[in-house]
Order: structure tokens, then C-alpha cells, then sequence
């Protein structure tokens, strides 16, 4: 009988176990997350106290409107229209009625509330999972009025580093090179502006020709290329303080900088002779190493991201193709064996791809390849396009783009736009005059 | 050009004949190969196969289209303020300061770059003291991968399973893999299927080369609601640098509630009471 | 039967040629209308300006090429030749690109054709001491067109009196 029954019991065990469906999931859907961004509240002193201060009338929507812009441009995100909001603001942060929010098919909402505290700018906002009707975070920050903005940047980077599980973009500046005037005799400036365009500032007066500008990943320094007294030579700027200085003693054009990871060393090229090699200096201790040594033009170096490797592109092989190397110039290799021409490679901050500029049958393309130089993807086509830099998560290049001028030479403009890695969520970034050579800042709130 | 004229028609008669010569193996019949038909073979129970969600290549490329169409509209997604304006003007004003011996550089004029500071929120609603004051020191860490961290975010979804794992003990996470479609019938499965993937936004943040699947298993009603939830592979959200772990789970979560009710059979109530789901993103991200 | 065969090939092919050929005249006419350009090389004469009577300033190159052509070494001859004659004259060599190739890439391409024109007048018995090499890359095109025709005229060295 006992046998019986544990023979039984053999053969059940598995049947219960068995007993249990399984459904796989393979596929969703790609369509941003609807989410509602509450307007933040605020109370009639403080709206009052921050009008006189900023001249907003409402500081708390214009810092909701932020978020909501931040979260729309990564194409991750569809923010829903504040009209279909049924729950007041102050209210929806004390306590949101989920089904309110469900109604209008909001799948994530945020709440907060700004005060006046000691002519200082306090916000807290909380995140909340509208339909597991539960809060995902809160956090609150103390700061200078005119922070304002800047507050936006760092909540919209919280909400989308606890949605999307990677760290966000949003409080991050650019650098890039302003144009004006005639296409023969373009006027530059060097010019920076927060990530989504506002605060722009110039940093040069445009008496010289400024190129290729690249922000420091560790601190607030730069790095151009000057006609200054028309010797083209790397120079490096503090943008805090303005003093700038050349970078190495060269007897002849430096060119195509970039700083190294850890922000320590230039990596630029050198041209003599008709031959352009990669050099780096130390910044510490000024000493000046050379790279690569090799008749031909190498150059456009870019680091990776622990500093062991460097990409560049070369025409060593009689065309410019891209090419990767150890950091001290040895084992290199060519990655980018596609119909045309490659350059400008650039090692994306996560580490996995190198993003690059192709010209094929009169295109010009931005891609991204692996750092072997397989899964080449092409993002964007286009007449003229160059020069991606990558966000500091590595989702998001900026790059810019040359119109075609017609019969008479007419119609030039340069414009800054940004791609992110599905290739679809394509948009022109404002600037107030022709902008080229973008440089992404690393995120300022670490 | 005489010379160089008759050494190019010799060339060309030369090439004429050796073609003419050399070409009759074209007039021989090609094979005839009838044209491949590719042959999907489903198995067709009761109702019709829905439907699968297209590919996600596919899915890409119509909303990029769509997105084209609509750049135009979109594309100036900020809208100009006066403020800009004025910063245009930025170099007149700061004209004194030009260069000596460098570069002009105009320094910037105000510090935007003060530090923001952080400050630990006072519980303002006395209704959810805890889970506040919880929340908010977890972000004062900078580091959200910090397994303290994580921890504390991930009470909430226990406490909402924990029911459900004392009871379901007995079904290991490592059961076998060999066990799918013993309960539902193919179309059944589609029905399902088809409803998730609609409700199932899937984080693109993710990391594409790392094992990107969550397993639910669920307590359904007769009617297809779901009364209880539970995510089975629950230790790896406490992992540290699997954060992204847990965005994946709770999208999961999400698809399912938004779902509600289930597309279930109509009958066999006893067959699906529970179900569990295998949400796999990597298809989708890798396309 | 196989005779026939045979001739109608023939005929095929003959056709075949006679197309192709049309096509190939019919490219060497509308070079020689523009008459300004041979292969990409631009040859005409509207951008180039004159150190002294016979003296071309500039001199021309392919696309991504930075060999000096015939006519840009007689042009070079020339110019050592002045250069030869006005012993405290020194030149700065602007190389420069067109716009369809990357910044920084073409920054080297300028350098390197500039290079080419100063080593040329070196072995002409120029002193390198006396020439100053300057890359302007593509940000001083002379046409601002887009148009294969522009960018020849934009892809040049141009020696220019330093003092």
C-alpha cells in the first residue's frame, strides 16, 4: 500500500509541476511611456517671491514644463496634456487618485511642489506607478533661484534613470562653434548652452578661427582648435575663468583634439610635412608622447572609455578608413572595411560602440559600428553630416549638418541635430545663429 | 589620334570575335528551377491564429516613418523665449574684456554651476510617514546600483507577492523548461499573447547583451482579472548592477495591470487559474 | 543554324559597343563644353589671381589627392622662377579642401597639398626658409557652391606674399 502511494506520489510530482502555463512574452511595444508630469505647486507667497526674483510668473509650471520637454526629446516618453489632468497639483502630491490618472492612461505620473525658503529655491518631487498605485521615489533640493533650470535637468535625469534603468542626459551642457556670414568667410565663436538649448553664451569674440571644440569628461575645461595669429594650434580653456593656454610647443599645426577619459591627457594630431601623426600630452607634466608614426594623415583620435585603446581614422591604406589601437600606438588595426569612406570615430561612454561619419556615393551617414568594426549600423543619411558626439549614457549623438547651397551658392546653413541608437527619434537642436562641431558635457550633477 | 583610332577598332574587332565566338553557351537552356515557396506551418485549433505583433525591425521602421513625417512638427520642440534673445547679444556687452596675448575668451559671468544640494526631505503627509522618509534617503546615496538601495526599493514589491511565495513554495524557480502549451491550445496562447505585447512598453534603456528575462506567475479570477502577482526570479533584483533588472520587472508588472482583464479561455478555468509569463526584451532590443 | 547563331551574337555585341562608345563621346563633349575641368581637376581660370604677369597664384587638385598635375608644376616653375628674381619676398602655401569630406581630415589634406607645392618650389631652388605652410581645411571654399565644378575650384594651394 505505502509503495503504492509513493509510486503515486512520483508520478504526481511532476504532474503538478507540469500543471503550471507558461506563456512567453516576446515582443512589446516600442511606443513611448505615457506619463503625466503634474505641474509643480506652489503657494501665493513663494510664486510671488520667485516672480520678483526670476520674472516668472509661475515658477513651478515653467520648471514642470522643463521636465516635460526633457522627457518628450528622448523619444522614451510621451508626456500627456496637461488639460486631460483632473487632480490639482497640490493636491495630486499629497495624495494621487490612481484611477484618475488610469482614466487618462497615464502609466507614471510626477507630483511636487516649490517653496520659498530663505531666498533659496526648494523643490521636492515624487514619481509615482499609477498603475501599481504606489510612489517610486521622492527627493527634495535646496538652491540658488536661478538654478531653476537646472533643477528641471536633474529631475527629469531621476525619472529617467528609475524608468529606464540607465542614468540620464538631461543636466548637460554643449559646446560647440557658432557661425555667421558668408560661406567663403565664415565668422566662428566658440558658444555653450544647457542640453535643450537654453542659456546660451559665447565664449569667443569670432576676431579668429575657432574649430573642434571638446569638453573635459572631468571637469569644466576645453579643448579647441584656434587660427589665433594664424598659427592653427590646440588650445585649452577654462570656461569658468576664461585663461586659456597652448596646448605643447609645435612647429606647426595641432589639430583634432580630445581629452582622455580621466580628463589628464590631449590626444590631437600634429602635421608636418604633409603627414599628420597622433601625438598626446600629459597635462600634469607637460610631457608630449608621440602615437602613431606612419607617412600617412592619421587623425580624429578618440579615446575609450578605460583609456587602453585609442580609435582614429587614417588613409593608410589609400583611403580614410578607421582603425583602432592600443593606447600606446601598438597593435593597430583596421575596423571599418564597408563601401566608402569612414571618419571621425568616436567611442561611445558605455564602451561598446564607435560611432563615425561615412561618405558612400556622395552621402554622408552617421553610424555606429562594434569597436571590432562588425554590426555596422547606419542611423542617418544625409547631403552633409559630421562629427557625432555622444551623450554621457551613450543612447543619444549630436552631430551636425551642411545644407546644400543651390546654382548661385545660396541657402548654406550649419545646424546642430541628435539621433539617438534606434535612429528614429531624430531632432534639430535650436541654437540662436549656424552651429557646428557639437561636444556633449559630461552630466554636471555627479 | 589616326594611330591610337585603328589600334582601338583591331581591339574591338578582335573582342567582338572573341565574344561572338565564346557566347553560344548563352543559347543553351537555362535549368528550369521552379520558384521556392516558403511554407509557414502553424497548428490551427478551435479559433484562428491572431495575428503576431510584427517584428521589431518593423515595428522601428513604421514609427520612424512616422517620426519623419512628423519632424517637421516637431522638430522645433523648444520654444524660443525672449531670454534667448538677449543672451544673443551676450558678446557686445562683454567687449572690454578682450585678449592681450591669447585667444579672445570671453569668461562666463555667472556660476549656473553651484552645486545643487541635496537635501533630505521632511515628511510633509502624515499618512505615508515611512515609506517617505525610506524613499528619500535612499537617493541621498548617489549610486541607485547600491544593494542597500536596492533593497529598500524592493520591499514594496514583495510585500505584494510575499503571500503568494508561501503558498507556491513548491514550484521551484528551477523547474523544467520542456512543460509550455500543456493547458492552453495554440490560439488560446495567441489571444494572450497579442493582448500583452500591446500593453507591454518595453524599457529601451536596457542593456542589450544581458539576460533580460522575468518570469511572473499570476493567480487569476474566472473573469481574467489578476489577484495575485509575483515575480519569481526576486533575488536577482537585489543584485547589485542589475538595476536595470528592476525596471524590466516593474514594466512587466505594469503590462500586466494594464491588461487587465486577461484575454483567458472561456472555459477550463482550472487550467489557467495560474499562469506564469516569460517576459523576454532581448528580441526586441537586439532587432 | 550554329552560323546563325554565331552572326547574331555578333550583331548583339556590335550593338552593345556602339552604345557604350555613344556614352563615352557623349561625356567627353560635355567636359570639353564646361571646358574648366579635366578628371576633377579644376583647369580654368576665374578663381586665380596673379603674383606678377605670368605668374599663377594657385594651383589645383583631384578629389582626396594632393598630387601636383602638369599644369600645377609649370604653374610652380613659374612661381620659383619669381620667387628666384624677388629674393626678399617670402610666401605663405593656404592649402585648402572641398566641403565633402570631414573637418579634421581635411585640415591634413590642406596641409598635405600645401606641402606638395612647397616641396616643389624647393627643388627649385627655393629655401624652405622662405615658405611657411599654412592648412586652412574647408573653411575658406572661394565658391560657395555645391556642385562638383565649385568644389574642384575649392580643392587648391595658394601662395601668398608673407611681407
Amino acid at each position: 500500500m505505502t509503495k503504492k502511494i509513493l509510486i503515486l506520489l512520483f508520478i504526481l510530482i511532476p504532474i503538478k509541476a507540469n500543471a503550471l502555463i507558461e506563456v512567453d512574452i516576446t515582443r512589446g511595444n516600442l511606443n513611448p511611456l505615457p506619463l503625466a508630469v503634474s505641474p509643480l505647486s506652489i503657494d501665493e507667497e513663494s510664486r510671488k517671491g520667485f516672480e520678483k526674483i526670476l520674472k516668472k510668473e509661475n515658477i513651478g509650471s515653467e520648471i514642470s514644463n522643463i521636465v516635460e520637454n526633457n522627457l518628450r526629446t528622448s523619444g522614451l516618453f510621451n508626456p500627456l496634456d496637461k488639460k486631460a489632468f483632473l487632480q490639482a497639483p497640490d493636491i495630486a502630491n499629497l495624495k494621487p487618485r490612481f484611477e484618475d490618472w488610469n482614466l487618462i492612461k497615464a502609466q507614471a505620473l510626477i507630483t511636487g511642489k516649490v517653496n520659498y525658503v530663505d531666498d533659496k529655491l526648494r523643490v521636492e518631487f515624487r514619481l509615482w506607478d499609477v498603475l501599481a498605485a504606489k510612489e517610486m521615489m521622492a527627493l527634495a533640493f535646496t538652491t540658488v533661484p536661478n538654478n531653476w533650470r537646472r533643477v528641471g535637468h536633474i529631475i527629469s535625469d531621476k525619472v529617467y534613470e528609475r524608468l529606464t534603468g540607465e542614468k540620464g542626459y538631461f543636466d548637460t551642457r554643449i559646446i560647440y562653434v557658432s557661425e555667421e556670414g558668408p560661406k567663403t568667410q565664415r565668422i566662428k565663436k566658440l558658444a555653450i548652452m544647457d542640453q535643450d538649448g537654453a542659456n546660451n553664451k559665447f565664449l569667443t569674440l569670432g576676431n579668429e578661427l575657432v574649430l573642434t571644440p571638446r569638453f573635459n569628461p572631468a571637469s569644466q575645461m576645453v579643448t579647441y582648435l584656434s587660427y589665433f595669429k594664424n598659427m592653427p594650434r590646440v588650445y585649452l580653456l577654462d570656461i569658468e575663468t576664461g585663461t586659456q593656454e597652448v596646448v605643447g610647443d609645435f612647429p606647426g599645426m595641432t589639430f583634432a583634439p580630445r581629452f582622455s577619459p580621466d580628463g589628464k591627457k590631449i590626444i590631437m594630431s600634429f602635421a608636418k610635412d604633409g603627414k599628420s601623426d597622433i601625438y598626446t600630452m600629459d597635462l600634469e607634466n607637460r610631457i608630449v608622447e608621440k602615437i602613431t608614426n606612419h607617412p600617412s594623415i592619421d587623425t580624429s583620435p578618440s579615446y575609450s572609455p578605460d583609456g587602453k585603446y585609442i580609435t582614429f581614422n587614417s588613409d593608410r591604406s589609400g583611403y580614410q578608413q578607421i582603425y583602432v589601437m592600443k593606447n600606446d600606438g601598438s597593435d593597430v588595426k583596421r575596423i571599418s572595411f564597408g563601401n566608402g569612406l569612414y571618419g571621425t570615430p568616436v567611442w561611445s561612454p558605455r564602451g561598446d560602440l564607435i560611432a563615425f561619419t561615412k561618405l558612400h556615393k556622395g552621402k554622408f551617414y552617421i553610424g555606429v559600428m562594434r569597436t571590432d568594426g562588425s554590426g555596422e549600423r547606419l542611423l542617418t543619411e544625409n547631403y552633409y553630416q559630421e562629427a557625432p558626439s555622444w551623450s554621457p549614457n551613450g543612447r543619444v549623438l549630436i552631430f551636425y549638418r551642411e545644407t546644400k547651397t543651390n546654382s548661385k551658392g545660396e541657402g548654406f546653413s550649419a545646424k546642430l541635430w541628435s539621433i539617438d541608437l534606434t535612429g528614429y527619434n531624430e531632432r534639430q537642436i535650436k541654437t540662436p545663429t549656424d552651429a557646428s562641431d557639437p561636444s556633449w558635457s559630461s552630466l554636471l550633477s555627479n | 589620334m589616326n594611330r591610337s583610332l585603328i589600334i582601338s577598332s583591331v581591339l574591338h574587332a578582335l573582342l567582338i570575335f572573341i565574344t561572338a565566338m565564346s557566347l553560344p553557351f548563352l543559347a543553351k537552356k537555362p535549368l528550369d528551377i521552379p520558384p521556392i515557396v516558403s511554407v509557414e506551418l502553424i497548428q490551427i485549433a478551435e479559433k484562428t491564429n491572431i495575428p503576431f505583433a510584427p517584428k521589431a525591425k518593423k515595428i522601428i521602421e513604421k514609427v520612424k516613418e512616422k517620426e519623419k513625417k512628423l519632424v517637421s512638427e516637431q522638430a522645433p520642440p523648444k520654444k524660443v523665449k525672449k531670454t534667448k534673445t538677449k543672451t544673443v547679444l551676450a558678446p557686445d556687452q562683454n567687449n572690454k574684456k578682450i585678449e592681450n596675448e591669447t585667444p579672445e575668451a570671453i569668461p562666463l559671468p555667472d556660476k549656473t554651476l553651484k552645486k545643487v544640494e541635496t537635501k533630505e526631505e521632511k515628511k510633509q503627509n502624515p499618512e505615508k510617514v515611512d515609506d517617505e522618509v525610506k524613499q528619500v534617503s535612499e537617493f541621498e546615496k548617489k549610486d541607485l546600483f547600491d544593494p542597500n538601495n536596492i533593497a529598500a526599493l524592493i520591499d514594496k514589491s514583495k510585500e505584494e507577492s510575499a503571500e503568494v511565495l508561501k503558498t507556491n513554495d513548491d514550484i521551484t524557480q528551477d523547474q523544467e523548461r520542456n512543460v509550455e502549451n500543456t493547458g492552453l491550445t495554440l490560439s488560446e496562447e495567441d489571444a494572450l499573447k497579442a493582448q500583452i505585447f500591446g500593453c507591454w512598453s518595453i524599457p529601451l534603456g536596457l542593456p542589450y547583451n544581458e539576460n533580460l528575462l522575468v518570469r511572473i506567475k499570476l493567480k487569476l479570477k474566472p473573469d481574467g482579472t489578476v489577484s495575485k502577482t509575483e515575480i519569481l526570479d526576486h533575488a536577482r533584483m537585489n543584485k547589485p548592477g542589475q538595476g536595470f533588472y528592476k525596471v524590466l520587472a516593474e514594466s512587466a508588472l505594469r503590462a500586466v495591470k494594464l491588461c487587465q482583464p486577461l484575454r483567458v479561455p472561456t472555459t477550463g478555468y482550472e487550467r489557467w487559474k495560474e499562469l506564469q509569463l516569460n517576459f523576454d526584451a532581448r528580441e526586441m532590443l537586439e532587432g | 543554324m550554329r552560323l546563325n547563331k554565331i552572326l547574331k551574337n555578333t550583331l548583339l555585341v556590335l550593338t552593345a559597343c556602339l552604345v557604350l562608345s555613344a556614352c563615352a563621346t557623349k561625356k567627353e563633349v560635355a567636359t570639353d563644353i564646361q571646358g574648366q575641368m579635366q578628371g576633377d581637376v579644376y583647369t580654368g581660370t576665374d578663381t586665380v589671381e596673379y603674383l606678377a604677369d605670368g605668374v599663377p597664384d594657385r594651383v589645383f587638385f583631384a578629389t582626396n589627392e594632393s598630387i601636383l598635375t602638369t599644369a600645377s608644376r609649370e604653374t610652380l616653375r613659374a612661381q620659383a622662377a619669381w620667387l628666384r628674381k624677388n629674393p626678399s619676398i617670402n610666401v605663405v602655401l593656404e592649402g585648402h579642401a572641398d566641403e565633402r569630406g570631414t573637418r579634421e581630415y581635411n585640415l591634413a589634406l590642406g596641409e598635405r597639398r600645401a606641402n606638395a607645392a612647397k616641396d616643389y618650389l624647393m627643388t627649385y631652388g627655393i629655401s624652405s626658409d622662405r615658405i611657411t605652410v599654412l592648412s586652412y581645411g574647408k573653411e575658406r571654399p572661394v565658391d560657395s557652391g555645391s556642385n562638383p565644378l565649385a568644389w574642384s575650384k575649392n580643392r587648391r594651394s595658394v601662395t601668398v606674399k608673407a611681407n
